[in-house]
């Protein structure tokens, strides 16, 4: 049971970080296309929120690890 | 496939627990990054610079820039070497668990002197042996992480009651009363996702070296990889501890002129 609810646990959150990266990364593709100028701020904004969307998911991971592990 | 998760060398002193491994690895870091500041500031010249006085120049500047993105140049500057020791720090403290670890088998009580690390109990619990890791990156324990966090948590509440005070306690009730309770909650999760973020990141880069290890030699190319990965993890880690603190301090502490 608890090998069920570590898979579920992570695959949830890897669909959560999938999703929510992959908006962020095409907005800022977007971007860089539309004013190639910009191109370092944007990718700096990129990785602040790429950090900031990723934590939940990463969360997570750590529970999935501790459920698996910690039988 | 249950003995992947390593016991780590827990002794209480009083009631408090203290970690070896990450006591250890916290003094490492300090070491290292006190060297390399010693190393980067021996014969300063500004015509002739060396390697690591440009590579130091260089990082400056970048915390500089990155600090004076988030709030106005003239106050950038107090905050540029804050900034740089918080980086210099978390970034130091992400690769010190890649390199190399050190565990040992245990089969009975380890003691140290007089104090119990792993106690017969816990032994008996793994099935009378386990192993015990005496090295790994500090910021793999939610100790460290969060006493960073508390360190930023002070920071920016202190400097917010004490610079600014009027507009610091207004912005927790705008922009209507009735949202007290989320921005008090807002408040909370600041250090919380800050510590646990950065957790999370190096924690589990650690238990997946570990788990690629259990694959012996097929896993060689695979555990390259890997580090090569969690290297660039560090940094974006580091990075982004440095930036959101940034971002807090700018949002504690910069009157505002504009309406709301």
């Amino acid at each position: 049971m608890e090998l069920l609810a570590a898979a579920i646990v992570i695959g949830l959150g890897a669909i959560g970080a999938g999703f929510g990266n992959g908006m962020i990364v095409s907005k800022t593709v977007e971007g860089i296309a539309r004013q190639p100028e910009a191109k370092s701020a944007l990718q700096t904004t990129m990785f602040i929120g790429v950090g900031i969307v990723e934590v939940v998911p990463i969360i997570g991971v750590v529970l999935g690890f501790l459920i698996f592990f910690g039988q | 496939m249950k003995t992947s998760m390593h016991l780590f060398p827990i002794i209480e002193l009083g009631s408090l627990r203290f970690d070896l491994s990450t006591v250890i690895a916290i003094v490492v870091t300090t070491i290292i990054c006190m060297v390399l500041g010693v190393l980067a500031t021996r014969k300063l010249s500004v015509a002739n610079p060396t390697k690591m006085q440009n590579f130091m120049e260089w990082a400056l500047e970048f915390m500089h820039s990155t600090v004076a993105s988030t709030m106005p140049l003239e106050k950038a500057k107090k905050f540029v070497t804050f900034g740089l020791t918080l980086i210099m720090f978390i970034f130091v403290s992400n690769l010190l668990g890649l390199p190399f670890g050190i565990v040992f088998d245990a089969h009975e009580e380890v003691k140290l002197g007089n104090l119990v690390i792993i106690s017969q109990e816990l032994l008996d619990s793994k099935g009378g042996h386990a192993h015990v890791a005496f090295w790994k990156s500090p910021t793999a324990d939610i100790s460290v992480t969060a006493g960073l966090a508390l360190l930023v948590f002070f920071v920016i509440h202190i400097l917010g009651l004490t610079t600014n005070t009027k507009h610091y306690i207004k912005h927790y009730f705008q922009p209507f009363w009735i949202m007290f309770p989320l921005n008090i909650i807002e408040t909370i999760a600041k250090p919380v996702t800050l510590a646990l973020r950065l957790y999370a990141n190096i924690f589990a880069g650690e238990v997946l070296i570990s788990t690629i290890l259990m694959l012996n030699w097929v896993g060689v190319p695979l555990l390259a990889v890997w580090q090569g990965f969690s290297i660039f993890v560090g940094a974006i880690q580091a990075f982004l501890f440095t930036v959101l603190t940034m971002v807090y301090i700018a949002q504690a502490t910069v009157h505002e002129e504009h309406d709301h």
